[in-house]
């Protein structure tokens, strides 16, 4: 009796799922985003959420569950349950720095099931206008001859932003005074007021100072040119080897998320970020649409992973 | 001349049907979430992001401005009548404000905000017309040394600010800045004081502590007296400030709003700062009488414009500079980007009509919230003839909903509940929440540029003092605390002298 009730129940488990994703979505889907609102995981969350409602008629709510270094809003979107209605919008540093940094984990990887990248944020390294730096190779020999005595600004600790500092310090054999900020913005300001000769930046921060001749731009920390501002060389040009870094966001599900509903949240992300009105919001801040598969999602992650923790390992990078 | 017909231009573009009308959504939105606890500015902004994909961005940035100076004027609501601050930059406000309240004079308490916030809102405005420019340089001037000497400079100064003993107002500031250390250290990201808890790894959230020691310490604090009459009931007294209040305040009104423009240019707090220091600075030149911390007009007047003045000329950084000096401004530059236009020096030259539309929508603004605002008083007055019975309860729930939609966490009520509990001691103690509140929020300010100080000189520091605003704003607090210290001294020696 029990073995027909299980076979009859998990029967009918089969049968509702694929009419379950059929339906999907019959109500509200939350997107958590691990950061306060402003950032570029929330204003992606609103641009994709807003265009995910106008495609299903459902209304998309973007939490902003911001602190302990996103492990609130990961880690809440790891456990949720997994029915496609709780999505989490993470940046490359939730998934492959952090993971590096810490011993203990609210979530991990695996927990996850994922839908794609969403967006991708060049970064710049920058010099106030008023020091002699011109290139890379002007800073290079500067820290060369001061090991040490060149200050660079950063959004913060544990920050993609320091792992590029770092990673350029590994991989020329120079020295840098790494300058934490409390995020991008207070970085900029100090290095538009001349507080510290260098800062690594997002492109979208830098570029008005720019503009206003307060600011110099030496390299873009991708391999490729921005598209946005192909004149900037990028670090591999100038002589620095390996090093490519952009902070780019990804749509996450909690794993056990029948396949049918990632996979139709992935098509149609995918068909949002195409969209030429989207880019050209997303353009607006100088960043890049990137749709992809949820499996070249995970190539992405894992390997970006095993890079960056071979670099916070040697650099001994703290946690912010 | 060049300004003024700017300005014309600008009152020609806010002053069009469509940007009117948006104008005016954004500050009764604005008033709305300034008065209804738990939903500030940045959730409200937030939430309006994608409705502004489809407006153009001079509509887009005037209604998400009014937004933000509306909750400005909304906050001091709350402050006066419940003595809950809504913004950090209210919490001033309840020193007098709420006093004024008990009085029975809640009405010319909240008509003097509105009026007073009005007053600096328009000379405000006209300062960015003027002086956008230089003040924005004037803003990069101030590096890691600037700031730590001008920490050093309030938290002297919030000893001025106790009621009772100056030695009780050092150990409130010093608890302040302890608890203020809660969380993660910026300059080496160390947590402190974390206890393994991802919470604690932020800190201690600043809405939890403010309900806690103004909000629900109040409530408790009350429910010791026996009387369960319905005490404001009987006192609600006159809802518009008399004469005599205006011409008590103008001068208050005038240093405030002085005060509040200069120091709201200042990325990170600088409209708070700005009702601190317009509040001390009353309190030392004021003509007596005197009853500051018992229901003093001035005390109201002063910091309410200066907190409405800085929270106009903080828009000097994010429109000259592109930089968002809080996160309100932070998402405005984001709908700004959306929009494809990166805000920055250029935007003024190259987008006029936004920069002087926003400008001349800011003084419209705050006709708009005049008016919507004087009105309302007479309604908030009569609020307080609601029962105790009815009004505490709801005053505790109110603050459990504000300390929790800040980040949607429940750890944060448990938060305030520990912290109230802490409040009350205190209370009982005769401390003054005030100066720890200016300890909890300066002292790590203070930490993280001295250290990011020395850091960028390698140790040397004589940085402090080599640097010119940094020494002006050192010897300032070297001459206030001699203020302080003087009559105590002179006190000791009268009595030697009498033995």
């Amino acid at each position: 009796m029990r073995l027909v009730l299980t076979a009859v129940v998990s029967g009918l488990v089969l049968l509702a799922q694929p009419a379950q994703s059929q339906t999907y979505p019959t109500k509200p889907i939350h997107i958590l985003v691990p950061y306060a609102p402003g950032g570029i995981a929330d204003i992606a969350s609103r641009i994709v959420g807003a265009k995910l409602t106008e495609a299903w008629g459902q209304p998309v709510v973007v939490e902003n569950r911001p602190g302990g270094n996103a492990f609130i809003a990961m880690g809440a979107g790891a456990k949720a349950a997994p029915d496609g209605y709780t999505l989490t919008m993470a940046t490359v540093g939730d998934v492959a720095i952090t993971p590096a940094l810490f011993k203990e984990m609210p979530y991990k990887w695996d927990d996850f099931a994922p839908i794609g990248t969403i967006s991708d944020a060049p970064m710049v390294w920058a010099a106030n206008a008023n020091t002699p730096y011109k290139t890379v190779a002007d800073m290079l020999a500067g820290a060369k001859a001061q090991p040490g005595r060149l200050s660079v600004g950063s959004p913060g600790n544990g920050s993609i932003n320091q792992i590029v500092l770092e990673w350029t310090a590994l991989n020329t054999g120079t020295q840098f005074q790494h300058i934490p900020y409390k995020g991008g913005a207070p970085a900029a300001a100090a290095l538009a007021g001349g507080d510290i000769p260098f800062a690594i930046l997002a492109s979208s921060s830098a570029g008005p100072q720019v503009k206003a001749g307060r600011l110099r731009v030496l390299a873009v920390t991708g391999a490729r040119p921005s598209k946005f501002n192909p004149e900037w060389p990028t670090l591999q040009s100038q002589g620095v080897k390996d090093v490519d870094a952009s902070n780019w966001t990804l749509l996450l599900a909690p794993k056990g998320t029948p396949k049918a509903i990632v996979d139709k949240l992935q098509a149609e992300v995918a068909k949002i970020l195409a969209m030429p009105d989207v880019k050209e919001r997303f353009a607006g801040g100088g960043v890049e649409t990137i749709p992809s598969t949820g499996a070249e999602l995970d190539a992405r992650v894992r390997k970006t992973a095993q890079q960056m923790a071979v670099i916070v390992e040697k650099a001994k990078i703290k946690p912010d | 001349m060049e300004t003024l017909g700017n300005l014309a231009f600008g009152l020609g573009v806010a002053l069009t049907w469509q940007h009117l009308i948006y104008c005016f959504v954004g500050c009764f939105l604005g008033t709305l979430v300034g008065v209804l606890p738990g939903i500030g500015p940045v959730a409200t902004v937030a939430m309006l992001l994608p409705f502004t994909f489809g407006l153009g961005p001079a509509p887009a940035l005037i209604m998400l401005a009014g937004i933000y100076y509306g909750a400005q004027y909304g906050g001091s609501t709350t402050a006066i009548l419940v003595n809950i601050p809504g913004e950090s930059s209210s919490v001033i406000t309840t020193l007098d404000g709420h006093q004024m309240a008990r009085r029975g004079r809640a009405g010319p308490a909240l008509g003097i905000a509105a009026i007073g916030s009005f007053i600096a809102g328009c000379i405000a405005t006209l300062v960015v017309a003027f002086f956008a420019p230089p003040l924005a340089e004037l803003a990069l001037k101030f590096g890691p040394a600037e700031y730590f000497s001008l920490m050093v400079f309030g938290l002297i100064a919030a000893v001025v600010l106790a009621r009772g003993s100056v030695i009780k107002a050092i150990a409130m500031v010093c608890f302040g800045i302890l608890l203020g250390l809660v969380g993660t250290d910026v300059n080496s990201g160390t947590i402190r004081f974390g206890f393994g808890q991802p919470e604690l790894t932020d800190g201690i959230g600043f809405v939890a502590l403010a309900m806690a020691f103004f909000g629900i310490t109040d409530v408790v604090a009350n429910l010791e007296h026996k009387d369960k009459s319905d005490v404001y009931g009987e006192r609600l007294g006159r809802v518009l400030p008399s004469w005599e209040d205006m011409r008590v305040s103008f001068w208050s009104i005038m240093r405030g709003t002085a005060l509040g423009s200069i120091l709201g240019i200042l990325p990170g707090g600088g409209a708070l700062l700005a009702s601190f220091a317009a509040y001390m600075f009353e309190k030392k030149i004021a003509k007596p009488p005197r009853t500051f911390g018992e229901g003093d007009i001035r005390g109201v007047a002063a910091p309410e414009s200066a907190n409405n003045a800085g929270a106009q000329t903080s828009f000097i950084p994010m429109l000259t500079l592109g930089i968002p000096s809080n996160p309100t401004m932070a998402l405005m530059i984001g709908a700004l980007m959306i929009q494809g236009i990166a805000p920055g020096p250029q935007v003024m030259t190259e987008r006029p009509e936004l920069f002087w539309g926003l400008v001349a929508s800011m003084w419209v603004g705050n006709l708009m919230l005049l008016v919507l605002n004087l009105p309302l008083i007479g309604l908030w007055v009569k609020l307080l003839a609601v029962p105790y019975r009815l009004l505490y309860p709801a005053i505790f729930v109110f603050c459990c909903i504000g300390v929790f939609t800040v980040d949607a966490k429940i750890f944060d009520i448990y938060m305030l509940a520990g912290l109230s509990a802490v409040a009350y001691v205190l209370f009982k103690l005769d401390c003054e929440p005030a100066p720890l509140i200016l300890g909890f929020i300066l002292g790590p300010m203070m930490e993280e540029q001295m250290r990011r100080a020395m850091m960028i000189n390698f140790g040397d520091v004589t940085i402090f003092l080599s640097r010119p605003i940094s020494a002006a704003f050192l010897i300032a607090a070297a001459v206030m605390m001699l203020l302080i210290a003087l009559p105590a001294l002179r006190a000791k020696r009268e009595v030697a002298m009498q033995e």
